[in-house]
């Protein structure tokens, strides 16, 4: 298989290095080209890139202490050991359970050692205050002395420690629904099939042919202002994006969904506890120069970001969003994957839906949300399959991974079109979301508070992202003369507009 | 006035540097409420805090491009120009401009003339000769060789020198444009009249806490201050008066767009703004030279970059929408409360490309479509014809839309109409081929030459601004907002928005 990245504990980087999109993967062109919302929104086939012989030695370098800490169940690790070693292994990634174990265990030992130095330490202090003789006196302030030197090191070690021990512990992805297939991407498996690929009378063109005789697309004038991979959408193309927008967030909020338009700017520490890497080699995020600001490629981050460091009435819960932006991805390491026209691009338009959720119910929401999605899709006339994705493919936070791809007949294939992730407590640990559950016993009088906080589960799928449902509206719903219909849920939302026809065009 | 920026040609500064936004004006506090002119307009000379670092007086590398300046004319027109630069209130050195141009046109001419020696030496050479004559002829074309290679260095400096200086020169300024700082802007029209109240007004901020469509708390924890969501109706609000707002334009004949918000700074430059400058509006993105678009005029003007134009396609409008990106760096102290001024916002921009002659009619149809638009929402507001020291340095006039804000108690900038010339065209350059009514002779090739283009943009719409329009000048007593009905078929219908029990 690939390199291993977590190679032991010798070797100090950051544990999120192995959070490498999918899309960086050399060992399937193909599947690369199909990433463009899975390579954030799971990020990372943990550990299973292939890594082309030229890697350079940054990618391994000691990267300094995590800035924040997830609040990873350590000891439900050590107690599961097994089953969390094989689930590493299923997935392909290289996080050190051994090592994770060993570490905790060290440091409980600390823990212990630093609690009796501190007991003894007050007792000496204790003692100090009686009425004593001048030898006594001096043996004890030599034993605090003593006891306190023990400490400094010992409490030193256990900042060590801890470090250590999140950085091995960030390391390991989180655990798998029993249903989902084990191994590479060819076992993923099929949930849906939706409809069947619509035969033409005339040879298909693609998107970019297709945009061009529309005069919807420009990539020249892009390229040259921003670089490649960027476009205008010009005419119907930007009622096209309009329309899509308009129609996923009002379907998606007639359904109970919260709107949200949110920061495209986010600190790189809650891009870093959803999962993601802002600083890797290759990463897929862009940084702003002189801060520790990024952009987002995904609503994922700043909605996971609304309450984190905070705990959530359960009455409050579920909480639905659904959320619009744009998103900014480098598709670094994407070369040589298809990329031409919208399929790969710098910056899109994306619909999001998210949810937090008490634990029992994730998995009915995963539930819903798919279903969401495939009545989306199906309302479009999209023919499309819905995919179980493999343990090798889903990324670090996702516990069960559905993509959603959809028939594109200009390309000659399914490309996909969504990503719907469930991943329990991964992203809650790390932003730190917890709820408080309604206690059915009342608190004792003079008691405080009620019963402790759970960690929330929290999902995200894909309502609408904006290209690559325009390369499916364009390749599929072409006419013969080149002219493109509108389906019909997205004409009132387009002015009423019906059919996209060819130009005869002045050019300039 | 502020500390001088183009001293002289010995300290070399990024001619751009005086590209400052208005923004960073310290003088006028109130002024730096003004988030679209911002950018737009870019610069002012600012009264410069006495803690400036010595990095902004740093030598700056040449340009990495050259603007298409025309020196001959600033030079046939000097006085007219040194006057424009003061009553800008820049600090462009004319004298200086001219200065180099001329020492520039003597070197060009030395260095022709060493060529067309050179040129001769090499013919003589190719005839029979005496030996001592070849030999002579030797030293002197190796003489000329010499003094011709340090005169086109100096030829490059020189030219390098010329541009930093020139492109520190402010667009010339329309006639009618009144001289003098922003209490000189004049007043081209008022519209509508401060709605009355039986109740006391609320700010947008608590109008927005009340129902439950704003959060500005999470969002400081997630990516810092003056950033926000939008939640519930004002998701409404904004899709709703971006669809509006392109819709509208659109009828009138302008084609819609969506542009790239990453683009690379040297269109930023040519387009006026400076992205590396201190206290620079402009994001830049690490290890590229990429940086973020503070307004979609920016990747607009860009489009025809390095263009000719058939003068049939004359003219180009556009209606854009984008994303847009401003660090707000200096505006420390000015009104931050609530959706005033943030990092990142929606915006609907007008621009057009057109020929000389019909710019100035074009600055009035866009601020016509400016007044109808906010008039139609009801909204009372007054137009500015802002005065010199206000323009920034690519606009030859400058309108300014500055709407009432009933919970502020004040007039604030919601949109900004410039008509920038052959500013913009010339750096980005943007060229058109003018029909020539004289058919071209046989084997003479081409037709008419080119001329540069005019540019000209103004803000549709720029959505937090109109949010704050809209909820403060719509508030009920009961807290609920009535939204305007050209809103309304863009907003799934929504007449109202009301408080919710929560």
């Amino acid at each position: 298989m690939g390199l291993k990245l977590c190679l032991s504990s010798t070797l100090k980087f950051s544990p999120i290095s192995i959070l490498r999109p999918i899309s960086q993967s050399t060992k399937n062109p193909l599947r690369r080209s199909l990433l463009l919302v899975r390579a954030l929104s799971a990020d990372a086939a943990a550990g299973t890139t292939t890594i082309a012989p030229d890697t350079t030695p940054d990618d391994f370098r000691v990267a300094k202490a995590p800035q924040w800490k997830a609040a990873i169940d350590f000891k439900w690790i050590r107690e599961n050991k097994e089953a969390v070693a094989a689930n590493v292994k299923n997935r392909n990634s290289n996080a050190n359970i051994d090592l994770v174990v060993e570490l905790y265990d060290k440091l409980m030992n600390v823990q212990k050692e630093v609690e009796g130095l501190r007991a003894e330490r007050n007792v000496v202090a204790n003692r100090m205050k009686g009425k004593l003789e001048p030898s006594e006196r001096q043996k004890l302030v030599e034993e605090g002395k003593n006891l306190k030197e023990r400490l400094v090191t010992l409490e030193e070690d256990l900042l060590n420690l801890t470090d250590e021990l999140q950085q091995e512990a960030q390391c390991v992805p989180n655990m798998t629904h029993p249903d989902v297939p084990v191994g590479g991407e060819d076992c993923s498996s099929i949930r849906k099939m939706v409809g069947k690929a619509s035969e033409f009378s005339f040879s298909v063109k693609d998107h970019v042919q297709l945009g061009k005789d529309l005069n919807i697309f420009d990539f020249d004038a892009a390229a040259e202002v921003s670089g490649s991979k960027f476009y205008y959408l010009k005419n119907e193309a930007v009622m096209l994006e309009m329309g899509l927008i308009n129609w996923a967030v009002s379907e998606v909020m007639k359904r109970g969904f919260t709107p949200l338009i949110t920061p495209e700017i986010v600190r790189s520490s809650v891009v870093e506890k959803c999962g993601f890497q802002p600083r890797g080699t290759n990463t897929q995020v862009y940084s702003i120069e002189g801060s520790d600001q990024c952009l987002i490629g995904t609503a994922e981050i700043p909605v996971g970001g609304i309450h984190m460091d905070s705990i959530i009435p359960e009455s409050s819960l579920p909480l639905k969003y659904v959320a619009f932006s744009h998103c900014f991805r480098t598709e670094a390491g994407a070369a040589g994957a298809a990329t031409r026209g919208l399929y790969r691009v710098h910056q899109f338009s994306k619909v999001e839906m998210f949810i937090l959720c008490r634990p029992e119910e994730s998995n009915s929401f995963h539930e819903e949300l798919i279903e969401i999605e495939e009545e989306l899709f199906s309302s479009l006339g999209l023919h499309f399959k819905t995919i179980d994705m493999a343990t090798q493919d889903l990324g670090a936070p996702a516990y069960r991974k559905f993509d959603v791809e959809a028939w594109m007949p200009g390309l000659g294939r399914y490309g996909e079109i969504s990503s719907a992730s469930n991943c329990t407590d991964y992203q809650s640990r790390r932003l730190g979301i917890r709820y408080r559950p309604e206690s059915s016993i009342p608190p004792k009088k003079g008691k405080g508070s009620s019963t402790p906080t759970r960690f929330v589960h929290t999902l995200n799928a894909t309502a609408c992202a904006v290209p690559r449902m325009i390369i499916c509206l364009l390749e599929n719903y072409q006419q013969e003369d080149g002219s493109v219909v509108i389906p019909e849920p997205l004409r009132r939302f387009m002015g009423g507009l019906e059919i996209i026809t060819p130009k005869i065009q002045i050019r300039c």
